[in-house]
């Protein structure tokens, strides 16, 4: 399997000793990242209203009257989900976090349900910055980095802002670990 | 990455002994030059075969409207048949002769080229270094001969794949032994210097494991539990059958009439119904013994230097191969069946490639040694992870909050929404199958708990799941590709946290461990990896 390795030693290590993942001070992403979301919200959900209150009080085309009883509900419910998704996003991005270890990537996030995930630099596979339309206009970037556990497990850092991302890419890239093998 | 240049390259031209008939010697040369080799004319079967396959897997769906087409208008007898029929052969023959004369192939500076297709080219030159596995296969209609179909699999996409279709086997089995040793290589150009297994793969090649027709028979009867569980229910094949038939009745519809005869009375009749089930239930049970013989059929499993290589099959022989490193977790799984027979199945799981359909036992990712028993299940995965003990060994369990999660947050409110409403609606019956079900996923929930459990030692995580059956999983610490440490914030309250390992073969999930304990276990699981910087492959 493994060759012999020459500079083996095997001292005991306590679990107190290792590196701690819990008290690692972690960066915030940038904060155009919850405005942009949060726009991309409000945009989304203004048009649904715009659209349903055209086709209600447009004139050109008479609507069966019991589609138009739901109006008002519809409407209610456009509303609401819209101001949660916003209150949503106010709160629970900022809580997504990272920081950049020596030999990993490290990943905060969730409200409710908290994760933290760590990604090993010499496990990844390939790296992209990807930058959507929208995202190009907030000059934010989202980094992607693969392992071999699949593209379901992608390890994904979104709202970077662009010089940041680069520069993470960069210091993966010419990791000595990942250009071992 | 570094990739291996060609060397200078020699001008040979000379054609080695590939595909034709020239008696093999045991040096068979693996370079064939610079000039574009064609295959053996056998073959044109295989190509013949393929597009069969295709026109079966493709027709299926056809196959109910053929079928009731054959009924309404007897295709068969109008006078288009014939023709059509022969048309549609003469297409595949032709097709298969096309494919042949457009399949060339060669293989130098450690490369394999293959060119095919006939309107849509397809180019392949694989270095030997990327490929991870060579699978050598015999067809059924190969038997005969001395050759065989070398398939070569990437870690990319499922349409990298390439095969080579007709070689005979002493240069497949060269060839392999050749990609394999040039892969080592190029792994061990990293920082580990790894002896080069000479390239006699033959002569240390030791057998580990050979499976017996009655090991088989075994692992046909307990890896196809339908027929078992229909079988569980035959004696109440007669009241469904019954209650069926009142039901019809009162519907105003008589099933002696529908059989058409007052000579058979009603309880014959589903006594007959009952007879052939029971045929039916063992025909099923025959054809999955069948099909464990049919596969597995002569399972050897042996090891030359550092791989592990499976041979079997009645038919059409498989050898299947995967170097020792690149297992990534060893499972021993035991259903309830397997439990009752002392048996278990091992897998070596290696890395998933492409999207391949997870089929459990056929899964090219997996080398399944079936129904061996639990002390050769113990020594196979210390084979392969050296160090390892699965069993005996202490479990530590998961705390009973997974039990008040499960059924208190999860289970109680739809089984009381449920209740509510069948009870406001007044179905008992409705209500009685909740409750009824209720129970049943309470008893998996609280086995589930009993049998989850983990363990750690120098090397190795333990990982122990089942409800009825148990799945033991081993994994080497230092394999781990990435780790997700999961809270709610009920559980943050509580100290207690999940873990997800995601390895190169699938994820591994601990749930409601002691924070603490949880925290450790990343923390470690991280440090193993990143200390070691050991390859995973």
């Amino acid at each position: 399997m493994d060759a012999p390795e020459t500079d083996y030693h095997n001292a005991p290590v306590t679990t107190a000793q290792l590196p701690d993942l819990w008290t690692l001070e972690t960066e915030a992403l940038s904060p155009r990242y919850r405005w942009l979301n949060m726009l991309i919200v409000a945009v989304i959900g203004c048009g649904l209203l715009a659209l349903l209150s055209i086709v209600r009080y447009q004139t050109l085309l008479s609507l069966p009257a019991n589609l138009l009883a739901t109006y008002p509900f519809v409407v209610t419910a456009v509303a609401v989900g819209t101001v949660w998704a916003l209150a949503y996003h106010f709160l629970a991005d900022p809580c997504i976090r990272f920081a950049l270890r020596e030999q990993d990537l490290v990943l905060h996030k969730g409200l409710i349900f908290k994760s933290i995930g760590c990604q090993p630099v010499l496990r990844i596979q390939h790296i992209e910055l990807k930058r959507g339309p929208l995202e190009r206009l907030a000059g934010l970037a989202r980094l992607q980095v693969f392992s071999a556990g699949g593209a379901v497990h992608t390890f994904e850092i979104p709202g970077l802002p662009v010089v940041q991302a680069q520069k993470l890419r960069q210091f993966i890239l010419s990791h000595k670990e990942l250009n071992a093998k | 990455m570094s990739i291996n240049n060609p060397q200078d390259e020699p001008a040979n031209d000379v054609l080695p002994d590939v595909g034709s008939d020239v008696s093999p010697t045991d040096t068979v040369q693996i370079d064939t030059g610079r000039q574009w080799r064609r295959l053996a004319p056998v073959a044109i079967i295989y190509f013949v075969a393929s597009s069969l396959k295709k026109l079966v897997q493709f027709g299926l769906y056809a196959i109910p409207a053929i079928a009731i087409s054959f009924q309404t208008t007897s295709i068969s007898q109008s006078r288009w048949f014939l023709p059509v029929l022969g048309v549609v052969c003469a297409l595949i023959i032709v097709n298969a002769l096309l494919d042949y004369l457009f399949y060339q192939f060669r293989v130098r500076n450690s490369h394999v080229e293959i060119k095919s297709g006939v309107f849509h080219r397809r180019h392949i030159n694989l270095p030997f270094w990327r490929i991870q596995n060579v699978k050598i296969e015999r067809p059924v209609y190969y038997r005969l001969s001395r050759f065989a179909v070398v398939i070569l699999d990437t870690a990319g996409s499922a349409n990298e794949e390439a095969s080579i279709v007709a070689v005979t086997r002493d240069y497949a089995a060269q060839l392999r032994a050749q990609i394999l040793n040039e892969r080592s290589d190029y792994l061990a150009q990293g920082e580990m210097s790894e002896p080069t297994p000479t390239a006699t793969p033959a002569a240390d090649e030791r057998i580990i494991n050979t499976r017996s027709i009655k090991d088989l028979v075994l692992h046909g009867i307990t890896n196809n539990r339908v027929w078992i569980l229909l079988g569980a229910m035959a004696p109440f094949f007669d009241e469904l059958a019954d209650m069926a038939g009142s039901y019809l009745g009162r519907q105003g519809l008589q099933l002696e009439q529908i059989v058409g005869s007052d000579t058979i009375a009603w309880w014959q009749w589903s006594l007959y119904l009952f007879t052939v089930l029971i045929v039916i239930m063992a025909i099923m049970g025959l054809l999955s013994v069948g099909g464990a013989l049919l596969t597995y059929y002569g399972y050897t499993l042996s090891k030359a230097n550092d791989r592990y290589i499976r041979r079997s099959g009645l038919l059409s022989q498989q050898e299947v191969s995967m170097r020792q490193s690149r297992v990534q977790v060893v499972t021993i799984k035991q259903d309830w069946l397997d439990k009752l027979l002392r048996r278990a199945n091992v897998f070596f799981e290696q890395n998933k490639t492409g999207h391949q359909p997870n089929q459990e036992l056929m899964a090219p990712n997996k080398l399944l040694v079936p129904s061996v028993t639990c002390e050769q299940a113990k020594q196979l995965a210390a084979d392969a992870l050296p160090g390892s003990q699965v069993y005996p060994r202490t479990y530590s369990p998961i705390t009973r909050f997974y039990l008040l999660h499960n059924l208190i947050v999860r289970l109680l409110p739809i089984a009381l929404l449920l209740g509510a409403f069948a009870w406001y609606a007044k179905g008992y019956t409705e209500l009685a199958l909740v409750g009824g079900l209720t129970l049943i996923v309470m008893l998996i929930v609280v086995l589930r708990y009993w049998r989850w459990g983990y363990a750690i030692d120098d090397q190795y995580l333990y990982v122990r799941t089942g409800c009825i059956g148990i799945d033991y999983q081993i994994l080497p610490l230092y394999k781990l590709q990435q780790v997700v440490f999961t809270q709610s914030l009920m559980m943050k309250r509580r100290h207690i946290a999940s873990v997800k390992l995601v390895l190169a073969s699938g994820s591994v999930r601990i749930v409601f461990l002691p924070e603490s304990a949880a925290q450790a276990l990343v923390n470690r699981l991280v440090y193993e990896t990143e200390s070691t910087s050991r390859s995973w492959m």
